[in-house]
C-alpha cells in the first residue's frame, strides 16, 4: 500500500488487488486512509448492474444475484425514470430528485451556450447536492467506484474516496467488471467507507452490441454470468473480512435494455428533411430510445414549429409518443420536445447510420429494473417481497433513512423504502 | 362461448332427462330443489354481496312478499325491506342500516350500495320484511388504496349450466374460509330451453321457464331458478362476488347487434331481447350496475392488485364468418369498443398497483388449430368452440382471435410500456389453460418473450371435449391437448375435460392458480381434487408449473 499527495491537494493510494493488479484510489483532502473504528456501524453498498433487466436475475443465469434477492427484500415492480439512460438515473439515485431539480435529464443534451451536443459528464452539470456530499458533511465517509468514464466525470470528487475507472475498454470507455470489483474490494478492504456507490458496466456494454439481442442474447448472457461472479466475489469478501453482518446492499439497475432489428430505425432529421424550414431550426440529441429536440430557429416560429415537428414525428410507426419534457419533469436542459420509440425500435440521428447498435434504452420499454435490498445486516428484512413500485429516485431517501440524514432543501422527490428494513 | 348450431345438433342427437338414464348421473335431482321448499314467501333466493370497495359493498336479496309474487310475474305489492350491516354475526355492532322499497317493477329484488364502511373489514348483513328475516350474509370490503396487502385470494368460476349438472363447485368454494372474493367470468346462467343444451344427452335438471329465454319474464325466472340452488346460495352468502357476463346471460355468441342464437324473424328484435337480459341481470346480480350503465369496471385491492372486469359482448362487432375471413384483422372491428379499450389500457398503465388482473370473458391468447388431429377430434373441437378446424388458422373467432387488431393494441401497449404483472383470468371455453401471451408468436419459440399471462378456469358444469367425444375423461382428449400445445408453444397447460373451479392467490411475489376438478359434475355431493397448479412469478410474464 502506497500513499501520496497530489499537486491538486487530493491524496492518492495505490492498493494491490486480489489478482495482483494495482488499484489507484484518490481521497478528499484530509481524509484518512484507514477506516475509523466504530462499535456499531452500517455499511451501505449501492450496486448498479448497468442495463440489467429484471427477468435476467435467475437462479441459472445469475445465481448469486438471485440468492441475494431471495434472501432480502425484493421490489419486482421497480422502474427507472425518464430518460432511461445511465447518467440521469445514477444522478437520481444519489440525489433523490427529478431532473428538473438536478439539471441532468439525459446522457447527452444540446448545450445551448456552447452550441454543441455533449454528454452531461462534468461535475458542474449536477446542480443538486447528492447524498454523498451530505453524508460527508455529517462526518460519514463515502466512496464511488463507477465503471464508466462519464459517470466518474459527473460525480467527480464528491466522494471521500473515488476510483477512476481503469483500464478502459476502447470504444465503450468503461472498465470491465472484474477491474471494477477489484477496486471496490480494495476500497472496502482499505478506507472502508460508510457508503460506496458502485456501477458495473459490462452487461450494458455487451447488451448494446449484442447482435443476437432480439432472440438468443448470447453475448449478453455471457456478460451476465461474469457480472454475477463478480458480485459474488464482493459478497464473499465481505463475509471473509467480517463486514457482512453490518452490510446492506441495494442492488438495482439504471435502466434495462431493448433490442431492435436493423430496419427498425427512426431518424428524425430524415423525417424532417422534406421540411427544411423545420429541419434547419431543429437540433436532435439522440439518446438511443429517446430523442431530445431543441428548437434553435426563429423565436417567433417556435410554438408553431414545435407543433408541426411533433405531428411529423408522431406519425412515424416506430414512435410511441412526442411530449414536452416538462411532462416528465426533465427540465430545460432536455429541450423542447422528447420523442420516445416503441419497443423494438431505436432512434438514429443525425443519420440512419449514426446508431448502428442493436441494444438501446431510453424509451418506456426499458423502464423495468431489478431492485432488491439484501445483506447480512440485521436491519434487512429477509425473504420479503413488496408491491411498491421502487424507483431509482428512492435510493437517496433510503440511504438517508439508514443514516438518519435529514432531507435536502425542498425535500426528496423519492421516498425511503423503509419496508425493506426491520427498524 | 360459441355453440354454433347447437340447437340443430341437439334436435337430432336425442335427449333424455335424468330420470330416464341409469348409472353415474343418478344423484343430481336433490340439488335442484330450493333450500326452503316449505315456504312460499320470504327470502327464498338467498342473499348476496358484490363489488367490494374500500368503503362499501353491494348487498342483494329478493323478497317474495306474497305467494303470488313469483319471479318474472311482475305482480305483488310494493314492500319495504330494511337492511343492517354489522361487524359481528349476531348484529350487536350494527354500523350501517336503512330501508328501501321494492316491488314488481324490479321483480322484488333489493340491491343496496352500502357506503361508509371500513377497508379490509369483514361484515355481516341481513334483510327484514314484515317480520321475516333473510339469511345472514358475510362480506368483506377491499383494502384501502395504496395499502400494502399480503395476499388476495379469489375463487374463479364460469360456465355453470343448470341443465348439465349440480353446482358442487360452488359448494366447495363455499366451504373454504380463505376467499376474499369470487370472480364469476360469465355464463352464470344459460338461455336454452330444456333439451337444447345439457350434460351430453342428459338433462340433469330442466330449466325454468321451459322455453328459451327471450323476454324479461323469462330472464327473471331463469335468474330466480339459478338462485334457488343451495350451493350457489351458500356461496353468495359467504363471499362477495365480482361478476361480468359473457354471451349466455343473453344469447349464444352475442354481439352488439345480435347473436348466433337469436332469430329476429321469430324472437323479436335483438335490442328488446338484450334490454330484457340486461335488466334482469341488473336486478338479480350483486353488482354495481344499472341497465343503462356500463358493466366494465375496475376494483382495487390496495397496492397489490386491481381487477378490471371486461364486458366483451355489449360493444363488439359481429363475429367474423370464419377464421379465414379477412375481417378478423380489420382494424375497424373491435371486441371491446373504443371507450372500453381506452379505459383498459389506462388501467393497465397504472403505477398504483402491482398486479393488473383482467376479468376476461373470452380467451385473448392466440391459439391456432393444429394439423395433426383426426377428423373426429376436429369435429369435436369444432363443436366445442364453433371453430372451422382449418389447420393453422385461429380456432375460435368468438375469442380475441377473431379481433386481432384489438389484441394487437393490448399486446403492443403492454410491450411498449413494459407493463409487468398483467394476468388475464378467463372463462368461456369449458377447459383449463395456462398460457404465456407472446410479444410475437413467430419469435416466441426462440425468444420466449411474453408480455402477460392468461389463466383459464374450466366450466362448473358445461360440456367439454370428452363430453362431446363421448369418451371417459382424460383419454382421447390427451392427444388433442398435446397437438394444441405443440402447435402453440406458448400454451403450457391445457385440460379439455375437467369440470370444477379455480382458486387464485395473489401475493407481491407471485400469482398462483389452482384448478380443482370435480369427480362427477352431476352429483351435488361430488368431491373435488386438486388437478394442477400454475404460477406467475412477479415480473416474469411467464407461467410455470408449481
Amino acid at each position: 500500500m502506497t500513499a501520496r499527495t497530489g499537486l491538486d491537494r487530493r491524496s492518492f493510494l495505490t492498493l494491490t488487488a486480489a489478482g495482483g493488479a494495482a488499484v489507484l484510489l484518490s481521497a478528499a483532502e484530509g481524509a484518512a486512509w484507514a477506516a475509523r473504528p466504530r462499535k456499531e456501524r452500517t455499511r451501505v453498498y449501492v450496486l448498479v448492474v448497468d442495463g440489467c433487466r429484471p427477468d435476467e436475475i435467475t437462479a441459472s443465469l445469475t445465481p448469486r444475484l438471485a440468492a441475494l434477492r431471495a434472501a432480502g427484500t425484493a421490489f419486482p415492480a421497480a422502474r427507472s425514470l425518464p430518460v432511461m439512460e445511465t447518467i440521469p438515473n445514477h444522478v437520481m439515485m444519489m440525489t433523490g430528485v427529478r431532473p428538473d431539480r438536478s439539471g441532468v435529464p439525459a446522457n447527452a443534451v444540446y448545450d445551448r451556450d456552447e452550441g454543441v451536443i455533449r454528454d452531461l459528464d462534468r461535475p458542474g452539470d449536477l446542480r443538486f447536492p447528492t447524498v454523498i456530499e451530505r453524508l460527508n458533511e455529517r462526518g460519514r465517509t463515502t466512496g464511488t467506484v463507477l465503471s464508466k468514464q462519464y459517470l466518474y466525470g459527473i460525480f467527480g470528487e464528491r466522494a471521500t474516496y473515488r476510483w477512476e475507472p481503469a483500464p478502459l475498454v476502447p470504444i465503450t470507455e468503461h472498465a470491465p467488471d472484474a477491474a471494477t470489483v477489484d477496486a471496490l474490494i480494495a476500497m472496502v478492504d482499505g478506507p472502508d467507507p460508510d457508503l460506496v456507490f458502485v456501477s458495473l458496466g459490462d452487461i450494458d456494454r455487451f447488451g448494446h452490441g449484442d447482435l443476437t439481442g432480439t432472440t438468443l442474447q448470447a453475448a449478453r448472457s455471457a456478460a451476465l454470468l461474469d457480472t454475477d461472479l463478480q458480485v459474488g466475489r464482493f459478497v464473499d469478501r465481505l463475509i471473509a473480512t467480517g463486514k457482512w453482518g453490518s452490510s446492506i446492499l441495494i442492488i438495482t439497475a439504471d435502466h434495462s435494455m431493448d433490442w431492435s432489428i436493423p430496419t427498425n430505425l427512426i431518424s428524425i432529421e430524415l423525417l424532417l428533411s422534406a421540411r427544411p424550414e423545420l429541419a434547419n431550426g431543429t437540433v436532435v440529441s439522440q439518446n438511443g430510445g429517446a430523442d431530445l429536440l431543441y428548437w434553435v430557429g426563429a423565436a417567433d416560429r417556435r410554438d408553431a414549429a414545435l407543433a408541426e415537428i411533433s405531428s411529423v414525428v408522431a406519425a412515424h410507426p416506430g414512435v410511441l409518443e412526442v411530449r414536452p419534457p416538462a411532462d416528465l419533469r426533465l427540465g430545460p436542459e432536455a429541450g423542447d420536445l422528447i420523442a420516445t420509440c416503441r419497443a423494438g425500435w431505436r432512434f438514429s440521428d443525425p443519420s440512419i447510420v449514426s446508431n448502428p447498435i442493436p441494444g438501446n434504452h431510453g424509451h418506456p420499454a426499458t423502464e423495468p429494473i431489478p431492485f432488491f435490498i439484501a445483506g447480512g445486516s440485521r436491519r434487512v428484512r429477509a425473504g420479503a417481497t413488496s408491491s411498491a413500485q421502487a424507483r431509482t429516485i428512492d435510493i437517496a431517501p433510503t440511504i438517508g433513512a439508514l443514516f438518519s440524514l435529514r432531507a435536502p432543501a425542498g425535500g426528496y422527490d423519492g421516498v425511503a423504502l423503509t419496508s425493506a428494513f426491520i427498524r | 362461448m360459441s355453440l354454433r348450431s347447437r340447437r340443430d345438433v341437439l334436435r337430432t342427437a336425442g335427449v333424455a332427462t335424468l330420470a330416464g338414464v341409469a348409472g353415474g348421473l343418478a344423484s343430481g335431482t336433490a340439488a335442484a330443489k330450493p333450500r326452503s321448499t316449505s315456504s312460499t314467501t320470504g327470502f327464498l333466493h338467498g342473499v348476496a354481496s358484490g363489488d367490494p370497495l374500500p368503503d362499501g359493498v353491494v348487498i342483494w336479496t329478493r323478497v317474495t312478499p306474497t305467494p303470488g309474487s313469483t319471479p318474472g310475474s311482475g305482480t305483488g305489492p310494493d314492500v319495504q325491506v330494511t337492511w343492517q350491516v354489522s361487524t359481528d354475526d349476531r348484529f350487536r355492532r350494527v354500523v350501517a342500516k336503512g330501508a328501501t322499497v321494492t316491488g314488481g317493477a324490479r321483480d322484488h329484488t333489493v340491491s343496496v350500495d352500502v357506503r361508509g364502511l371500513a377497508p379490509a373489514t369483514t361484515y355481516w348483513y341481513r334483510f327484514t320484511n314484515e317480520g321475516r328475516r333473510s339469511p345472514i350474509g358475510r362480506t368483506r370490503t377491499a383494502p384501502a388504496p395504496g395499502a400494502g396487502v399480503a395476499s388476495v385470494t379469489a375463487g374463479v368460476v364460469s360456465c355453470a349450466n343448470w341443465q348439465a349438472g349440480a353446482f358442487a363447485a360452488y359448494r366447495h368454494l363455499a366451504e373454504r374460509d380463505d376467499l376474499d372474493v369470487v370472480l364469476h367470468l360469465g355464463d352464470y346462467l344459460y338461455e336454452y330451453a330444456p333439451g337444447e343444451y345439457q350434460a351430453r344427452d342428459v338433462v340433469v335438471r330442466p330449466h325454468d321457464p321451459p322455453v328459451e329465454t327471450t323476454l324479461l319474464e323469462h330472464y327473471r325466472r331463469r335468474h330466480a331458478q339459478y338462485k334457488t340452488d343451495p350451493d350457489l346460495q351458500r356461496l353468495h352468502a359467504r363471499t362477495p362476488f365480482v361478476v361480468t357476463w359473457d354471451d349466455h346471460e343473453s344469447a349464444n355468441d352475442a354481439w352488439s347487434g345480435g347473436a348466433e342464437n337469436h332469430d329476429e324473424s321469430t324472437e323479436g328484435t335483438w335490442s328488446d331481447r338484450r334490454a330484457a337480459a340486461t335488466r334482469a341481470y341488473a336486478e338479480w346480480m350483486p353488482v354495481r350496475f344499472g341497465p343503462d350503465g356500463r358493466l366494465y369496471r375496475r376494483l382495487g385491492f390496495g397496492s397489490l392488485a386491481s381487477i378490471s372486469m371486461l364486458d366483451l359482448r355489449s360493444y363488439r362487432d359481429q363475429q367474423a364468418s370464419s377464421p379465414v375471413d379477412s375481417g378478423i384483422d380489420d382494424p375497424d372491428r373491435s371486441i371491446t369498443g373504443t371507450e372500453q379499450m381506452t379505459w383498459l389500457l389506462e388501467g393497465l398503465s397504472s403505477e398504483a398497483v402491482q398486479w393488473k388482473i383482467v376479468g376476461n370473458p373470452v380467451m385473448i391468447t392466440p391459439v391456432r388449430f393444429p394439423s395433426t388431429l383426426s377428423t373426429g377430434e376436429i369435429a369435436a373441437v369444432r363443436q366445442l368452440t364453433g371453430s372451422s378446424g382449418i389447420d393453422g388458422v385461429p380456432y375460435n373467432v368468438d375469442q380475441w382471435d377473431g379481433y386481432t387488431a384489438d389484441r394487437h393494441r393490448v399486446v403492443r401497449h403492454l410491450r411498449d410500456r413494459a407493463i409487468a404483472d398483467t394476468v388475464f383470468l378467463t372463462g368461456d371455453i369449458h377447459s383449463a389453460w395456462a398460457c404465456d401471451i407472446p410479444a410475437d408468436p413467430l419469435t416466441y419459440p426462440a425468444s420466449g418473450d411474453s408480455v402477460a399471462t392468461e389463466l383459464v378456469c374450466t366450466s362448473v358444469t358445461s360440456d367439454n371435449l370428452d363430453d362431446i367425444l363421448r369418451v371417459p375423461p382424460r383419454s382421447a382428449s390427451l392427444a388433442v391437448e398435446s397437438a394444441f400445445r405443440a402447435a402453440n408453444p406458448h400454451v403450457k397447460h391445457l385440460d379439455f375435460d375437467s369440470h370444477g373451479y379455480s382458486v387464485v392467490v395473489v401475493t407481491p411475489a407471485a400469482l398462483r392458480m389452482d384448478w380443482f376438478a370435480l369427480d362427477e359434475r352431476t352429483d351435488p355431493a361430488s368431491p373435488a381434487r386438486l388437478s394442477t397448479s400454475w404460477m406467475v412469478d412477479a415480473g416474469t410474464q411467464r407461467v410455470r408449473r408449481v
